[in-house]
């Protein structure tokens, strides 16, 4: 029993200092820009660094939008899956978790070749044909995180008699959508946009392939061009990540801490 | 012409007809409940009257207006359901006052409106409280006073008390009773429970297989069973097989002992077998109360039940029940003992099957 409570205390040691150990280093090697002494000046250079800030900023906006509108997609979708159409529901399901085992790149070259300039459909005619092909991408891409965080919250209301219960008091289908569902799978919403945050943040492939100033393939570009910029710009990104997982825990837990009495 | 009339209701799902030309007009403030074991059709009946359902055939009118056409919104009806279904985001007040909102009542009537639906129900203390923070019961009357606020043409309650706890359950059946008296409000009330159904009822319904097997009052429904189902379903029920001796002048016999009927069984030839219903209740081994029957047999068993001493006894292969009450005085009769058991031959009925 000792013996392999011992066995059990080495392997997560050995996988701690396998995921912390070059994060240390990461750190530690982002605050030795100045000779001989720690400093933050690599992430001064960061921060004064006006594509730096543009890129942040485009992400976070497309970050913002592709929340919003992949749960105006999403919500109802899984909503009305429960309500009306359960038997379809492994089909939708099956759907969702296609980005997952579909490559971004494939799923990139798609886009590019069902809405180039000459398609029937132009998105990438236009900046903002781009930038909306480019918001749709990444729904895409958190389908699978934002629909399993919605549905999972579903799934802890009664959607049913929630619905039956409104619409015997006289509400309409868009009041029962917005004061009744959506602030009960609040919780669910906030899980898949903090997830959603997170990838939209840190994506490569669909903003380099449609050539937008996303922060992606500007830490791409850094990482190639400059020596310590790139380790403070790894350890801002994790943070980002971090604080958005921290906030679904948060998140989880003040839904955790109030459940319905029977 | 009554206020609620459902006729020639019908509804399937798929292949399976689930409820059968089902008739009924219910008069305005009365109490009906669809009484029946599960898969019965109660509850679709029910869910057809509030618009959840739509009736494959047949009709449902309130107040002489087709409901038919109507949404589920528009149809001015409360429900209250098992599952509580409170707004969980929303406070006490907030849940009682969400119909009023959607009506468009100015601010000032939806306050006073929740204060009387509050007190009403007794919680006027608990308005800023949140569905989680109260108990099933609690949830269950807010859910009540929710569908109240609306004042609603009907009020449809879709068994609520059966995710309660016994003695809650009773309590909260007298005050849903006593508040339908109060606001004279037409209710169709569902349940599988008997006593429920018997206890606040002005009219119940006995649901078999998607047909309504009987409608009457309590005392009509207990006392003459129309079929054997209703016999069985509602209370404890002898259930006695006997041969037609004589027709023409109700002459019936049980085992190797004549009895002579008050109801009629003229429909029957003499050998025809008929089932005769007998409650527990009706019979006594004391020749001191009033009888005009009486069967022998030999007892089976008797069990103390504390105020009363059931009794089984064999009369010509019919197992008997009775019940009688306890007495320090009068010992229960033992097994094998040959008791004779009397009875008025009006308690005893012919049921259909």
């Amino acid at each position: 029993m000792k013996t392999s409570r011992l066995g059990a205390w080495i392997a997560i040691a050995i996988g701690a200092i396998y995921f912390i150990l070059p994060l240390i280093a990461t750190i530690e090697f982002s605050l030795r820009m100045r000779r001989g002494v720690y400093s933050f000046d690599a992430y001064a250079s960061v921060f004064s660094e006006p594509q730096f800030r543009e890129t942040f900023g485009y992400s976070m906006l497309m970050a913002l939008l592709t929340i919003v509108f992949g749960m105006l997609l999403v919500v109802p979708t899984a909503y009305w899956v429960r309500l009306r159409l359960p038997q379809i529901r492994p089909v939708v399901e099956f759907i969702t978790l296609l980005p997952l085992v579909i490559p971004a790149i494939v799923i990139v070259f798609g886009y590019l070749r069902m809405y180039n300039s000459s398609s029937i459909v132009p998105l990438t005619g236009t900046t903002t044909g781009t930038n909306i092909l480019l918001m749709f991408s990444y729904i895409t891409l958190s389908l699978p995180y934002m629909y399993r965080a919605v549905d999972t919250a579903m799934r802890a209301i009664d959607v049913r008699t929630l619905t039956e219960a409104a619409e015997s008091l006289g509400a309409s289908w868009t009041t029962i959508m917005f004061k009744c569902i959506f602030p009960n799978v609040m919780s669910g919403v906030l899980s898949g946009a903090f997830i959603t945050l997170a990838i939209v943040m840190g994506e490569f492939t669909m903003a380099a392939l449609l050539n937008r100033p996303a922060f992606g393939p500007y830490l791409q570009l850094v990482g190639a061009n400059r020596a310590y910029e790139p380790s403070a710009l790894a350890v801002i990104a994790f943070s980002i990540t971090w604080l958005s997982m921290g906030l679904l825990q948060l998140v989880s837990r003040f839904h955790r801490a109030a459940p319905a009495k029977s | 012409m009554a206020f609620l009339e459902l006729a020639n209701l019908k509804k399937s799902f798929g292949q399976t007809q689930v409820v059968h030309d089902f008739n009924m007009k219910i008069e305005k403030g009365e109490f009906i409940s669809f009484l029946g074991p599960s898969g019965c059709g109660k509850t679709t009946v029910l869910r057809m009257i509030a618009g959840f359902e739509t009736p494959s055939a047949g009709s449902i009118q309130i107040g002489g207006k087709e409901q038919g056409n109507l949404k589920p919104n528009k149809r001015n009806i409360g429900m209250v359901f098992q599952a509580y279904a409170l707004f969980p985001n929303m406070s006490v007040h907030d849940n009682v006052a969400f119909g009023l909102k959607i009506a468009g009542a100015q601010p000032a009537e939806i306050d006073s409106r929740v204060k009387e639906m509050l007190s009403l129900i007794k919680l006027d203390h608990l308005s800023d409280r949140y569905p989680y923070q109260l108990s099933g019961g609690q949830q269950q009357r807010v859910a009540l006073a929710r569908a109240l606020a609306v004042k609603p043409q009907v009020l449809l309650l879709d068994e609520p008390l059966s995710a309660l706890d016994a003695k809650i359950r009773v309590s909260l059946r007298e005050e849903i009773r006593a508040i339908q008296q109060k606001l004279g409000i037409t209710t169709v009330f569902v349940t599988h429970d008997q006593e429920e159904a018997l206890s606040i009822s002005d009219r119940i319904v006995v649901m078999n297989g998607g047909r309504a097997d009987q409608i009457g009052t309590p005392f009509e429904i207990y006392n003459t069973p129309a079929t054997r189902f209703v016999a069985s379903f509602v209370g404890t029920l002898n259930i006695i097989e006997a041969k037609v001796v004589d027709p023409a002048v109700n002459r019936i016999q049980i085992g190797d002992q004549g009895v002579t009927l008050k109801q009629s069984i003229a429909a029957f030839k003499a050998g025809d077998t008929v089932s005769l219903a007998l409650r527990p209740e009706a019979g006594s081994l004391s020749d001191t109360l009033p009888s005009d029957t009486a069967l022998t047999g030999e007892v089976v068993s008797a069990h103390f039940l504390g105020s009363v001493i059931r009794t089984r006894m064999n009369v010509g292969g019919n197992v008997i029940s009775f019940d009688m009450f306890n007495s320090p005085g009068v010992k229960p009769p033992a097994t094998g003992e040959t008791v004779t058991l009397r009875f008025m031959a009006a308690d005893l009925l012919v049921i259909r099957d």
